[in-house]
């Protein structure tokens, strides 16, 4: 049983009067991926950015309730949300590279936070994240290039090493791959599989399989709940919840 | 109705539609024709003035300078003498009436022109030089073809007699057109042949400059704050309606403000580039809000949020990302702006910049014309010699508008398609 990394206590969390998620207990593991899942609108995405708490920029939304990382409260308001976003990274659904060179996008990153003095330094830096997201040998000879200019698979990628690029604990996946072709898909899954062995990380997903084929645990939400939680062969086989079966077999959502 | 039918229906309204369209434009188009070509038929005769080539026979006997006079020397001495003698001899004037017919031929500063020529080359004492001497608007406009000569001769400002001297000079090709360097160089000036636009298009520099200077740095920090900062409430909402209301309130209400605060209450100088700089930012400012705010919201929002994931601060992320992003559309919305504020009379004219002004302007704090009040001024004067001004200084004007606007474009196209 591995450590847990962020516990999250009787989290809701309201758009001006809309309550969308509803006392959410869920415990993420270290160094494994969680996988959640459930229809559009269930509060998947609103729950994980509550871990980065990029809630805050929408100025109606409220969040009650603790979430826990490393035992420390980060739903905190005296807590700097600048060095949260340093150890918790976050990719979108759609592709948003910085209109500017592939190395300006990583190098950004660790810039601002102080990280890679020297230029050498930087270099190092851009050149492990691409390693590390599997994009180095494909942009190796064109860092220059703009990263609007790649292809969505490698955007996504892309993304992700910038993610990384800062050395967070944990990073956050918005159905990274629904603007993907299905071999970009794969090319990240197999990403996600390598990157686990050093992040926590939680990935929103439409996809069943995907859930399956990547993650070790997976939550189930519905209408702001979290419906059930457990280890993603469990959830899949042998769900305890009827609705988590009805979702899991394609017979609503 | 049948199918048939409701399709015939749709395909004739289809081409109403589009005979619609079409002579719209075309009337459109069929009024910028006109309008351009009246201007130019007019304008274009501006940027040539006439001359008559004069023998001048430098006598030292007139002059009390020496060869190799200093610059100051010759500046002060009297060229007067030498003009009035080298000039009635450029027609055979039997006595002072006649000689005084053929003076009014050449244009005022025929003496300026005879002592410029000595002051390029300080040797010519007891020499004979060719110049090209400008000659008077009368005979100007009349050697344009701007003047009718079949009038009888009391209603024409040109006497019979300086018909026959002119018709001498053409005879013996002692008259020509040259390229008018006054019309750039010159400020205003009485005479039509002397006037230029030159106070005018530094007075008009002086001031676009100004509004830049205070309108585009307040526009764009007001447009960051309002768009990226600022909490979104009803004191907000009200600020934002007030901007687009103060960018639809007419220029000359500036104008009166202007006229209130800057010139009664703080005493700036009156007729001054300075006071016409700040009025027109005051106009301007909301008319660059506008775009520039259009542009930062054009920035999509995945931007912002993928440089608050890695940690950005808000701050970071607008001026490391949103702010460059935003940067083309801001900077044509301000080119388009100063466009807008070069070719604006009425509050010019509220804060004194009709009074005629000779001197080109040396600073923003010296009285001044500009571009569109010179038209406005020109307009109204009586002389044909300015009838053609006015329209050369619309063009000029025009030509900076569409410069401008072409810039505006250029930026626009050549920098957004790059973050795409």
């Amino acid at each position: 049983m591995s450590n847990v990394k962020i516990k999250s206590k009787n989290l809701n969390v309201y758009y001006g009067d809309k309550q969308a998620l509803f006392d959410v207990n869920l415990d993420l593991n270290e160094k494994e991926v969680t996988a959640l899942i459930g229809p559009s609108g269930c509060g998947k995405s609103t729950f994980i950015r509550c871990i980065n708490r990029m809630n805050d920029v929408i100025d109606i939304c409220k969040v009650t309730g603790n979430i826990e990382m490393d035992g420390i409260n980060i739903n905190d308001k005296d807590l700097d949300v600048v060095s949260l976003r340093e150890r918790v990274g976050m990719v979108f659904q759609k592709p948003n590279p910085f209109p500017k060179s592939i190395y300006d996008n990583i190098s950004y990153g660790p810039k601002i936070h102080g990280k890679g003095e020297t230029k050498s330094e930087l270099d190092q830096i851009v050149e492990n994240s691409l390693k590390k997201s599997a994009l180095w040998e494909e942009v190796k000879d064109r860092l220059d290039e703009p990263g609007t200019s790649l292809s969505g698979g490698q955007q996504q990628r892309l993304c992700i090493a910038r993610a990384i690029s800062v050395n967070p604990e944990v990073i956050l996946m918005d159905e990274p791959c629904s603007a993907l072709d299905p071999i970009a898909t794969a090319k990240i899954e197999e990403l996600i599989d390598e990157l686990k062995k050093t992040y926590t990380i939680v990935i929103v997903t439409h996809s069943m399989a995907q859930a399956v084929r990547v993650s070790q645990k997976t939550g189930f939400f519905h209408l702001g709940k979290l419906i059930e939680v457990g280890k993603t062969e469990k959830i899949f086989k042998n769900p305890d919840n009827k609705m988590t079966q009805d979702y899991i077999t394609g017979r609503f959502g | 109705m049948t199918k048939e039918e409701r399709l015939k229906k749709r395909h004739r309204a289809e081409k109403r539609f589009r005979f619609y369209g079409l002579t719209s434009i075309f009337v459109a188009l069929l009024f910028v024709v006109i309008l351009v070509q009246n201007i130019f038929s007019k304008g274009s005769s501006a940027f040539k003035k006439t001359v008559i080539t004069t023998e001048v026979f430098f006598d030292q006997e007139l002059l009390e300078i020496q060869n190799g006079a200093s610059q100051e020397e010759i500046m002060e001495a009297d060229f007067y003498d030498i003009m009035i003698e080298n000039l009635i001899k450029a027609y055979p004037a039997k006595d002072r009436d006649e000689e005084d017919e053929l003076l009014k031929l050449f244009s005022g500063d025929a003496e300026i022109e005879i002592k410029k020529a000595f002051l390029n080359d300080n040797n010519l004492i007891g020499k004979t030089i060719t110049l090209d001497l400008t000659a008077s608007d009368d005979i100007d406009q009349l050697h344009k073809g701007n003047y009718p000569r079949d009038l009888p001769e009391e209603r024409r400002r040109i006497s019979d007699f300086q018909l026959v001297i002119y018709d001498y000079f053409v005879e013996n090709k002692k008259i020509s057109k040259n390229f008018n360097n006054y019309f750039f160089n010159n400020g205003d000036s009485r005479d039509p042949e002397l006037a230029g636009i030159g106070g005018a298009l530094v007075g008009s520099f002086y001031s676009i400059l100004i509004c830049l200077l205070l309108a585009f740095p307040v526009a764009v920090l007001a447009s960051i704050y309002l768009e990226e900062f600022a909490p979104k409430n009803k004191i907000t909402d009200f600020i934002e309606i007030n901007i687009n209301n103060l960018a639809a309130v007419p220029s000359i209400v500036y104008g009166l403000l202007a006229l209130q605060i800057l010139l009664a209450t703080i005493q700036l100088p009156r007729s001054t580039p300075l006071v016409a700089g700040i009025t027109l930012a005051l106009m301007t400012l909301p008319r660059i809000i506008i775009p520039c705010r259009a542009s930062l919201k054009a920035v999509p929002p995945s931007i912002r949020e993928g440089a608050l994931a890695v940690g950005a601060s808000k701050f970071q992320s607008v001026f490391h990302h949103v702010v460059p992003l935003a940067l083309p559309g801001t900077l044509s919305g301000t080119i388009i702006g100063l466009a807008q504020a070069l070719g604006e009379t009425a509050p010019l004219i509220l804060i004194g910049m009709v009074a005629f002004v000779v001197d080109i302007p040396s600073s923003p704090i010296d009285p001044s014309s500009s571009l569109p009040v010179q038209v406005y001024l020109w307009s109204e004067s009586a002389e044909r010699g300015f009838v053609e001004k006015t329209s050369a200084t619309i063009m000029m004007l025009l030509s900076f508008l569409i410069v401008m606007n072409f810039i505006a474009v250029y930026l626009r196209q050549k920098f957004e398609k790059r973050w795409n």
